[in-house]
């Protein structure tokens, strides 16, 4: 299949900045930092065109012309306000603008927020620690890889009190107190371990994403990018790092 | 200077070669070891299943490119199967450096179907507000995206049948890599407006998504690119994520024997050295 001219171009120019970026890892280096103000300059300027694009143009300007929605002038105008943070005098103003978006955004958060994060994770942790059979006997679910068992709703419950004791300052964790404080610890560290593990697996996915790229890139199709720039890239390394051994940086 | 002293000292440039060629290795020759279905995954894929023809989906698309090695697959994957079931599909994003990537996701997701922009599908774009577009589209759909993102007016579109607001939601993913994404889809959407809701999400932040999974706030949980070669897997269209999965588990077989070998002569160096104090002493 014949590929495009704007196809090849954003392979050589994903290639190029993908290297330059990973070229950080043998050290600091130009190649580096074009590519990082590249990508801070770019990302920068699609938001603000889109931005512009969206919210002054499809969201304010056209209805007022095209439909004229007027009332759209007191949010504009409110938002007006913030700007006057530029003129001294006049900053005072600012302060309407940013108590309206304070209110607002408390009064729509603060409800949802305990509703959604503390009503329902309280609700989901106060569980029956044992079942009822329907003959009307007591039943004990075992399974730990049922969430909803019995046993991991002790666990749970464990968790959830002995690090909420960690974290009460006002008793000394000692004797039974200490004992109850570790296992909070114990559970903290569980959890930071199971984060980090997540962590490691999410970074180790973008290598791979990237790497792929690298390797689809390679082909004759493309005009094998990756294979010409890894070149200029090493190239490129090696001469700085003889240039910076034999001119050393002035101290 | 001792073994163990010279390999904690180790160039950390050696360690980054390591773990480069435990991923470039399985890219280019992959084993093909088995994928075991989790039912987190399984939750989000049972329910698009079950969904009848015509039903409306929504998909947010709440990442940038930063996150496409992640996400990407997974919302290929979601809407392969989305557009498999017909279902109508209301694709949009929460982030406004994800317009470009998300458009590009849903037009060649789209065009692979054979589905027609505006009868079938449709893509909202990015309004401004973050979570307030959510509490905005509850109220009313055409108030937050007056205009699709090719700017054709979303009132009278086929897709859009029916949809006035999210209430009219059948079903909801929203495929996150931050702030704003599924946390605030359950908190001013699913909490308020009662529609069912699944998430995908980073590698990063999946894990402190499980007490919402757990509680029955989400009905399903698509984590990482791990998550998405599942989903790859129950669609039957094994695609990148399934290619990645070789090298993920080369690379986490790397680190697990990194960390063991470093503690491994940690252990050793202070024993020695407590042997040479007591010695002096």
């Amino acid at each position: 299949m014949e590929l495009s001219f704007g196809v090849i171009l954003g392979a050589w120019i994903a290639t190029g900045l993908t290297l330059f970026i990973l070229s950080f890892l043998y050290e600091d280096n130009p190649l580096f930092k074009l590519a990082e103000h590249l990508y801070v300059g770019v990302s920068l300027g699609y938001t603000i065109v889109k931005t512009y694009d969206t919210v002054i143009m499809t969201l304010i300007v056209r209805p007022i012309l095209e439909k004229g929605e007027w009332s759209l002038l007191i949010p504009v105008g409110i938002g007006m306000l913030m700007l006057t943070r530029y003129v001294p005098k006049a900053a005072w103003l600012s302060r309407y603008a940013f108590a309206f978006i304070v209110g607002v955004g408390a009064g729509l958060a603060i409800p949802r927020t305990i509703s959604s994060f503390i009503l329902k994770q309280i609700e989901d942790t106060v569980r029956p620690l044992l079942g009822i059979a329907p003959g009307g006997g007591v039943t004990f679910d075992y399974s730990l890889l049922n969430p909803a068992s019995h046993l991991n709703g002790i666990i749970i419950l464990i968790g959830v009190v002995s690090v909420l004791f960690y974290f009460f300052f006002s008793v000394e964790h000692s004797g039974p107190g200490k004992a109850v404080a570790r296992a909070g610890i114990l559970f903290l560290m569980i959890s930071f371990g199971a984060a980090f593990g997540y962590t490691v697996m999410a970074r180790m996915s973008l290598l791979i994403g990237r790497l792929t790229d690298l390797i689809e890139f390679s082909d004759a199709s493309y005009g094998r990018p990756t294979l010409w720039l890894v070149l200029l890239t090493v190239a490129t390394l090696i001469v700085l790092s003889r240039r910076a051994s034999t001119h050393p940086p002035n101290q | 200077m001792t073994f163990a002293e010279r390999m904690l000292r180790i160039d950390r440039r050696i360690i980054f070669l390591v773990i480069g060629l435990c991923t470039l290795v399985p890219l280019l020759f992959p084993v093909g070891l088995p994928i075991k279905i989790s039912s987190e995954v399984r939750g989000v894929y049972d329910y698009i299943e079950g969904l009848p023809e015509g039903s409306v989906f929504l998909l947010s698309l709440d990442f940038d490119p930063a996150s496409k090695p992640e996400l990407y697959p997974q919302a290929i994957a979601i809407l392969r199967h989305a557009f498999k079931k017909n279902l109508r599909v209301v694709a949009m994003t929460l982030w406004v450096s994800g317009t470009g990537l998300a458009d590009q996701i849903l037009t060649q997701t789209a065009k692979e179907a054979g589905k027609e922009n505006g009868k079938d599908y449709v893509f909202l774009g990015w309004s401004p507000g973050g979570s307030a577009v959510i509490l905005n589209m509850g109220q009313d759909l055409y108030n937050a995206f007056p205009a699709d993102y090719g700017g054709k007016a979303t009132k009278g579109l086929p897709v859009l049948a029916g949809v006035q607001n999210l209430r009219d939601v059948t079903y909801a993913v929203s495929l996150g890599a931050g702030n704003p994404g599924v946390e605030a889809w359950y908190v001013f959407g699913k909490d308020k407006y009662k529609f069912e809701l699944g998430d995908g999400c980073t590698g990063v932040i999946a894990p402190g998504l499980y007490p919402l999974l757990r509680s029955g706030q989400i009905n399903g949980l698509i984590g990482g690119l791990r998550g998405a070669a599942e989903y790859e897997t129950l669609i039957g269209q094994k695609g990148k994520a399934v290619a990645g999965m070789d090298a993920q588990s080369a690379t986490h077989l790397a680190i697990i024997v990194l960390v063991a070998i470093c503690n491994i002569f940690y252990f050793s160096l202070r024993r020695q050295q407590r042997r040479q104090d007591g010695m002096g002493s």
